[in-house]
């Protein structure tokens, strides 16, 4: 369960609030224990980086604490070249931040724009990690300087200037305290801007996004597109923690490259929850204090306590350890309300069929596809299709398991590339285009399970269905208010989509659906799971939609086809092997052929 | 140049092809990989220094690794199953405990085999014999591998597997014990790498860092066919790596190397294998 979403004046003033109280600790404490806490807050500004990059984006990433060493690297770089002339070095954070959103940007790009698994994005943040810090390493030759500032190698950069205004006639380096300040100001700031484009459109996307990628993918999203504003986004908050740690330090080395950092920063944001900001500090803080007690950070067992905290946490505490405790917390309060809760569960059992709220403007438009062919391997799952389907109305695609209609109907969507052929949407080209492209020319598609976001209210799911084709917050939110009342789910709008029963779920894709605005639709199997009640309902709700716009079916269940009664096209062995109404077709011996295998050519999927 | 560009090649098959089986056949992430090549380095000097042979140690190193990534199989990685990123994030925590460990037990500095067989000429160039011999070894594990999964009962079950999970349990291919076994196949071939390269790298404990960063994009490139993969992308990267180190220096031919790696992904985000019909 998803905690209730605090207001975002209240977040605002509780970052507010935190940052005085922190700025007041450092007046009064000890300068040694300022400066401490000084580096324990970049740890944290570090954390916050994974935190929205993993918690928020769903991206699983090692490379923060390499995007963290650019940023040191960069800013060590600008602010030796740079002092001399502009007498401070803000203006080198600013580079380092930049630096570091550029790289992001960049391996992001190659990493999301090349669709490559979540598997590969953990492994090559790592092995650019890695690199790094053995490319930085070998750079001791004097050769490798740039401008005035050697690489160092192994050794690093030391004598980086710390953070200097530009007061006086050399600037006017700022003390523990001010750095300190300064330090806990920035950190408060991007908190709270990350709140801030969390409340955005962009981050009910996100959320959408780390639930179900492929649904929301299908509500018109650029999934891609997101996930690389994120992890850059990551990137640069990481690159001005980075900054202003060298800055802190006066000293930079490969070390930020090293395997020791990267481990850190997860298991700062494990122990701390993986999407709560707040909870990257208190996580930095608490793992840095123990074993900055435990006997300091150069520790011989560092790696070893570091190593087993990993392995305990992802063994017996795989949400995190303070989310653990304030889950515990939270269940026990709960417990008492579940009891009163749980009544009222009378539902109306379906949407009022008689009042489609279908708003598509750009009905009329038609599919096509031509000569359409994919192959796997040596095997052809569709060859050579070419199917005119009408304006308006219903065309069901129906054949045997095997016979390539489910293939068809991915190559529709936009999951696989044709070898072959091509796809026209109202006379437009759509058969290189990904498919939320297709959704935003007019698309609409419902895949065979239910695919809805369950943690999100239905509301919300609705929200996020306008959303991706009206682009505008007030009127989606209305469009999802009236799809509600034409549900029958008005007391209800607000309640998670995973608390409706199974059929509720398929009526809710189908408004989503709706929402899309769509000119042609695509369902494969919508009756699948339901009972002969629901599917009569289906089958009539089908028809409905069939009058406003073009509906294409892929169904096993003959029976509702015959109850559609709308023209049909038989797929077998990947070919369109007939067209025409059911009661023709049932004329046809070799259609009972395919059916009841007396040939025994049919294949198993 | 050329044995130079083969020795690139074959240390990189050498070093990922047990990370690969493992990707490859139960798409489990190995972050302690290096470490287990590190073992495989440490067992074999201490095998050296009990005045073993040299092939003895090397043999007895790759079956202890082995031996113990059972072991961790069986206490660690069961349990993580379908649940990547975890793996990842368990067998990193492991690779820390592991070279800090092998600090506390060997101490930080590197320590070194006799590298044996001396060198021969040819025209101007010496060769050293050792990188012949690590050639055919890359080139006979590969085989090695291919003859475990094609041509065992083992292999065979495997495969099965891998393929259809829910298919092979119903026909009584127990998986707990075939992920056992392929554990501790992809551990054992770790420690034979490591085994193999002692003799002519630094034995230390943060040994297996310095590889494993080439054997992650090594397995990137490759895409999940354990061997067509490893070989192509070996034979792609350790190239180019050679090439332009030879050109410039290792620092660029390290870069090169990231660089090519990242493209390549943009381009087949399936690895070379992905590409190919046939999975292996």
């Amino acid at each position: 369960m998803k905690p209730s979403i605090a207001p975002l004046k209240l977040r605002m003033a509780a970052c507010a609030a935190i940052a005085l109280v922190c700025i007041v600790l450092g007046v009064v404490m000890p300068e040694f224990a300022t400066l401490q806490l000084t580096s324990w807050a970049l740890y944290g500004l570090l954390a916050v980086s994974l935190v929205f990059v993993w918690g928020h984006g769903g991206i699983f990433s090692f490379g923060q604490g390499a995007f963290f060493g650019i940023g040191a690297y960069a800013y060590s770089l600008a602010a030796i070249n740079l002092l001399p002339i502009t007498n401070e070095t803000l203006s080198s954070v600013v580079l380092a931040t930049l630096a570091a959103a550029v790289v992001a940007a960049l391996v992001g790009y190659f990493i999301f724009y090349g669709n490559v698994g979540d598997v590969y994005v953990g492994i090559i943040t790592l092995a650019m990690t890695l690199v790094l810090f053995t490319v930085l390493s070998s750079t001791a030759d004097p050769k490798y300087h740039i401008g005035d500032a050697q690489l160092g190698g192994y050794n690093g950069m030391s004598a980086v200037p710390p953070l200097t205004l530009p007061f006086g006639d050399t600037g006017m380096p700022l003390t523990v305290v001010q750095s300190y300040v300064l330090v806990v100001v920035i950190c408060a700031l991007v908190v709270a801007g990350l709140y801030i484009l969390l409340q955005l459109p962009f981050g009910r996307v996100l959320t959408a996004l780390r639930q179900n990628e492929l649904r929301t993918q299908l509500l018109a999203y650029d999934v891609r597109l997101r996930k690389l504003a994120v992890f850059t986004v990551g990137g640069a908050i990481a690159g001005v923690a980075g900054a202003l740690y060298a800055a802190w330090a006066m000293f930079t080395s490969p070390g930020v490259f090293g395997l020791a950092l990267a481990a850190q920063v997860v298991i700062w944001v494990l122990v701390g929850g993986r999407i709560s900001f707040p909870g990257a500090f208190v996580g930095a803080l608490l793992v840095q204090s123990v074993s900055f007690a435990l006997g300091g950070g150069a520790g011989d067992a560092t790696p070893v306590i570091l190593g087993v905290v990993l392995i305990a946490v992802v063994l017996f505490l795989p949400a995190g350890v303070v989310p653990t405790l304030t889950g515990y917390l939270a269940s026990r309060r709960k417990r008492d309300l579940t009891e009163t809760a749980g009544t009222a569960q009378a539902e109306p059992e379906g949407p009022r069929l008689e009042a489609l709220p279908f708003k598509s403007e750009s009905t009329g438009a038609a599919l096509g596809v031509i000569g359409l062919e994919k192959r796997f391997g040596g095997v052809r799952a569709v060859e050579n299709a070419t199917i005119e389907f009408a304006q308006r109305g219903v065309h069901c695609l129906i054949g045997p398991n095997g016979a390539g209609k489910s293939t068809f109907f991915n190559l529709l969507v936009g999951r696989f590339a044709p070898n072959r052929g091509a796809i026209a949407l109202g006379g437009r080209p759509i058969t290189r285009m990904k498919a939320h492209d297709r959704v935003r020319c007019g698309l609409g598609i419902k895949l065979q399970v239910a695919s809805i976001f369950n943690e999100l209210s239905i509301r919300e799911n609705l929200w996020l269905a306008a959303y991706g084709r009206l682009r505008s917050s007030a009127a989606a939110g209305r469009r999802a208010q009236e799809l509600i009342g034409w549900l029958g789910l008005g007391e209800r709008g607000d309640s998670h989509a995973g608390s409706l029963s199974h059929g509720q779920k398929q009526w809710l894709e189908i408004a989503m659906v709706i929402a899309t605005d769509p000119s042609v639709v695509l369902l494969d199997e919508p009756t699948a799971g339901m009972t002969t009640e629901e599917t009569a309902r289906m089958a009539a709700m089908v028809r409905l939609l069939g009058d406003a716009v073009s509906v294409i079916v892929v169904e096993h269940d003959m029976e509702f086809v015959r109850a559609l009664d709308v023209p049909v096209t038989v797929f077998h062995q990947g070919s369109v092997f007939a067209s025409g109404s059911l009661d023709d077709l049932r004329r046809d011996e070799r259609i009972l052929d395919i059916y009841l295998g007396r040939h025994g050519k049919e294949h198993a999927a | 140049m050329a044995v130079s560009i083969g020795l690139s090649i074959a240390i990189l098959i050498l070093i990922s092809l047990g990370l690969s089986v493992l990707f490859g056949m139960m798409g489990i992430i190995n972050l302690a990989h290096g470490e287990f090549l590190m073992f495989g380095a440490f067992a074999t000097l201490a095998g050296v220094r009990l005045h073993l042979p040299l092939p003895v140690a090397m043999i007895l190193a790759t079956c202890v690794v082995a031996a113990y990534g059972w072991v961790v199989e069986r206490l660690l990685i069961r349990h993580l199953y379908g649940r990547l990123a975890d793996s990842m994030l368990a067998t990193w925590g492991l690779s820390l405990v592991m070279s800090q460990v092998a600090v506390y037990l060997f101490g930080s500095a590197t320590q070194g085999i006799a590298t044996p067989g001396g060198s021969f000429k040819v025209g101007e160039y010496s060769i050293s014999v050792y990188s012949v011999i690590l050639i055919v070894a890359a080139l006979g594990l590969l085989g090695f591998v291919y003859a475990v999964f094609t041509r065992t009962k083992y292999g065979v079950m495997a495969r099965a597997a891998v393929q259809r999970p829910q298919m092979a349990a119903a026909i009584g291919i127990d998986p707990q014990r075939i992920n056992a076994l392929t554990f501790m196949f992809g551990a054992g071939l770790a420690g034979a790498a490591g085994a193999l390269l002692a003799p002519m790298v630094g034995v230390m404990p943060t040994m297996g860092e310095a590889y494993i960063a080439r054997a992650f994009m090594t397995v990137v490139v490759g895409g999940s066919g354990v061997l067509t993969g490893a070989a192509a992308a070996s034979v792609l990267l350790g190239g180019l790596e050679n090439i332009v180190s030879y050109l410039s220096t290792p620092f660029f031919g390290q870069a090169a190397l990231l660089i090519l790696a990242i493209c390549l992904v943009r381009v087949m985000p399936t690895g070379i294998s992905g590409r190919l019909r046939r999975k292996l």
